[in-house]
């Protein structure tokens, strides 16, 4: 991804493997792939400009799912023969009719009807068809459908909303139309954890606690921990997701990033869940990012000041457009000063340097944060030739 | 689950190919052109042998299908759990959608399952009925090709009128806007949807051209951070969404040149600034003149 290494630095598995993978990937990105013929190598990389590509080009590895030749037989069989919801059939008679239209076949494919039933029912729990029983039988219908969306919908909430790989499952079946939207500030790397996000928001619908297998890419240890999935939280200025959860074992509300989870379990019921939201709403007055570090009983103030020229009124916008759980108070014309009483005032370093050139005035009641940003700030002096009298 | 076979490029291309066997014989040539068309690069080396070999018994060596309907498969329970929670997102007004069917069913998630945490308090006003209006209006005229007269509040507050050819609607996550990006105008070729007083299809003589005098223009930075406090991967998935390339120089010292357009220079001063010291823009001159220049400014500030 990142496109700076080679395939000699592949080290999982074999040379081969890479080989095949590097096949899938370009099958599904072949448009957004970059080859950079180097001294030591060539390197492989995806980039991909999300303000050209109306689409997340990475939906195409979630519909590269293998199957059987039965699988795929069956499939159109079954609603061939439900090709309406009154139309209504027990499985011998599916059976039955399997066979008629196979037989104009040389050699025609045999199901068992263990295989068939395995499939009805399969679709049953995906919600395409429904069965009722008729006595001693059971009967198969095809479920009742929505109204399809309109595509423009799609188009937009497909990028726009959460697990939006659905949404494009649906413009699949809308056929080929121009799109008329594009997005900037668009992330799509989360993409590749939306059954994991799926598997959460199930979980949250159904008030129930979640075993959740998560990873330490730099120890490179798992962990599986019983959590309570409460909320996800999104960042729209990197593109990271995480779940908020309450841990009992700690007895916190604790995030954890969505692309460190391998596998979510859902359980049993959770009681207090509507008291663990509430708690996790009056904490999110007092969160700037993500980090609960620390406790409500310990948070931590952070000020700072900005002083703008008479054309540049569009400060004080900003700072009021982007102050989250902060406070801004006008000190005069041309000066404003933000506030906020946070539980990690660390996560709010990379923000308040976007107001470099105009900070008069610095406070963190942690010490140790307000020194190393102006340790950070002589290193940047430093990395431009601005330190001591060397300006120019 | 979302991934099944039933979302599938193979299950759906097939399906295509089935849908037009049920009416005629589907040649070789079409099958190949429709399985290179909907599919992956490779999937003709799968599909077409097995469709034409009768591994899948869809499809007979004359070309007909087995099937007697056109194949149709109706929405799973996922699609609709997501088309209902769509539905209660404030910006599904924008658009003419129906959510008959839904009736019954769970969403998957709520807006209040969702926090975006560091998203721009002032987004464009998707309730009110102005708003709609002139959103549905702008689609329309996007689709159509059509011209429009828009009066906008400048930033200055005085009222600016435009003729616009418009192309293409762009929203940004970040400041929970739309954009009408246009083929030019004398003022820019993009109007926020927010500032917008009134807009009505144009009724001129001679309708804006399509040229495009503020075509934007591809710039580029040169940066080199040197992998500490994990700063190579914050680094990269802050600016994900941009075309870039990066270079190992040595050890943990990394080169990284990102893509941008004219329009966001000073968006990206800021977001270079806010990585602190972890990078330094290298090239071109004039980028580093602009992080120098704010430096100098902090410096005056005197922050003790």
């Amino acid at each position: 991804m990142y496109g700076f290494k080679s395939r000699d630095e592949f080290t999982h598995k074999s040379a081969r493997s890479y080989d095949d993978e590097r096949r899938r990937v370009e099958s599904w990105l072949g448009d957004y792939m970059r080859f950079r013929q180097m001294a030591d190598g060539k390197r492989v990389s995806i980039s991909i400009d999300s303000r050209i590509s109306r689409h997340d080009p990475l939906y195409q590895a979630w519909k590269a799912k293998s199957f059987t030749d039965g699988d795929i037989t069956l499939h159109f069989l079954i609603f061939d023969f439900l090709h309406d919801s009154d139309t209504q059939l027990s499985l011998n008679e599916i059976m039955d009719e399997i066979d008629r239209r196979l037989s104009c076949f040389d050699a025609p494919k045999t199901f068992d009807a263990s295989t068939v039933r395995k499939k009805l029912k399969e679709y049953v729990s995906q919600g395409l068809l429904r069965a009722e029983a008729h006595g001693k039988t059971i009967l198969y219908r095809r479920s009742d459908t929505a109204n399809f969306p309109c595509t423009d919908a799609l188009d937009f909430f497909s990028e726009a909303a959460p697990c939006g790989v659905i949404g494009s499952f649906l413009l699949d079946k809308a056929g080929a139309h121009e799109g008329h939207f594009a997005f900037k500030h668009h992330y799509i790397t989360g993409t590749l954890d939306s059954e994991i996000l799926c598997g959460l928001f199930e979980a949250m619908r159904g008030r129930r606690f979640v075993q959740i297998e998560t990873v330490n890419r730099r120890r490179g240890r798992t962990a599986v921990q019983r959590v309570v999935p409460l909320r996800l939280f999104i960042s729209v200025q990197n593109g990271r997701q995480y779940l908020m959860a309450y841990v009992p074992r700690n007895r916190r509300i604790d995030p954890v990033r969505l692309d460190n989870i391998l596998s979510v379990k859902a359980g049993e019921m959770c009681e207090n869940y509507e008291r663990y939201r509430q708690k996790l709403d009056q904490m999110q007055k007092h969160i700037w990012g993500v980090s609960t570090e620390g406790g409500a009983d310990q948070l931590e103030h952070v000020q700072f000041t900005v002083r703008y020229g008479s054309d540049e009124e569009h400060i004080h916008r900003r700072l009021e457009r982007e102050k989250r759980c902060g406070k801004i108070e006008r000190v005069d014309a041309h000066t404003s000063r933000f506030s906020a009483d946070v539980y990690d005032s660390g996560e709010l370093i990379p923000w308040i340097r976007t107001f470099i050139c105009r900070i008069v005035e610095i406070h963190f009641s942690n010490r140790e944060l307000e020194v190393q940003f102006k340790k950070d700030m002589d290193a940047m002096y430093r990395l431009y030739g601005l330190s001591g009298g060397d300006e120019g | 689950m979302i991934f099944s076979e039933l979302y599938g490029a193979y299950y759906n291309t097939v399906a295509a190919i089935l849908q037009l066997a049920v009416k005629r014989p589907v040649t070789r040539e079409e099958l190949r052109t429709m399985i290179e068309s909907r599919a992956f690069s490779e999937s003709v080396l799968t599909i077409e042998p097995a469709l034409t070999s009768g591994k899948w018994q869809l499809l007979r060596p004359d070309g007909t299908t087995p099937l007697e309907y056109p194949p149709t498969m109706p929405l799973t329970l996922l699609q609709k759990r997501w088309l209902k929670a769509i539905s209660l997102d404030p910006r599904i007004r924008l658009f003419d959608f129906d959510d008959s069917g839904l009736e019954d069913i769970s969403p998957l998630f709520t807006p209040d399952d969702v926090h975006i945490f560091d998203r721009c308090a002032d987004g464009d006003p998707f309730e009110e009925e102005w708003y709609i209006q002139t959103f549905r209006l702008i689609l329309d005229a996007v689709k159509n090709g059509s011209p429009l007269s828009i009066d906008v509040k400048s930033r200055r507050g005085t009222r600016i009128h435009l003729d616009v050819m418009p192309e293409y609607l762009e929203y940004s996550e970040k400041d929970d806007k739309f954009r009408l990006v246009t083929f030019g105008s004398r003022y820019g070729k993009f109007i926020n949807l927010g500032r917008i007083l009134s807009c009505k299809p144009f009724q001129g003589h001679a309708p804006p051209g399509l040229e495009d005098p503020a075509a934007a223009i591809d710039k580029s930075v040169v940066l080199e951070l040197y992998d500490d406090r994990n700063a190579l991967e914050r680094v990269l998935l802050h600016f994900a969404h941009f075309e870039k390339e990066a270079q190992r120089l040595c050890g943990e010292r990394y080169r990284i040149k990102l893509f941008y357009r004219q329009e966001d220079e000073t968006e990206m001063v800021i977001r270079i600034l806010s990585f602190g010291p972890l990078i330094q823009v290298t090239a071109p001159e004039a980028f580093v003149d602009l992080i120098k220049e704010r430096l100098k400014m902090q410096k005056s500030c005197e922050l003790n």
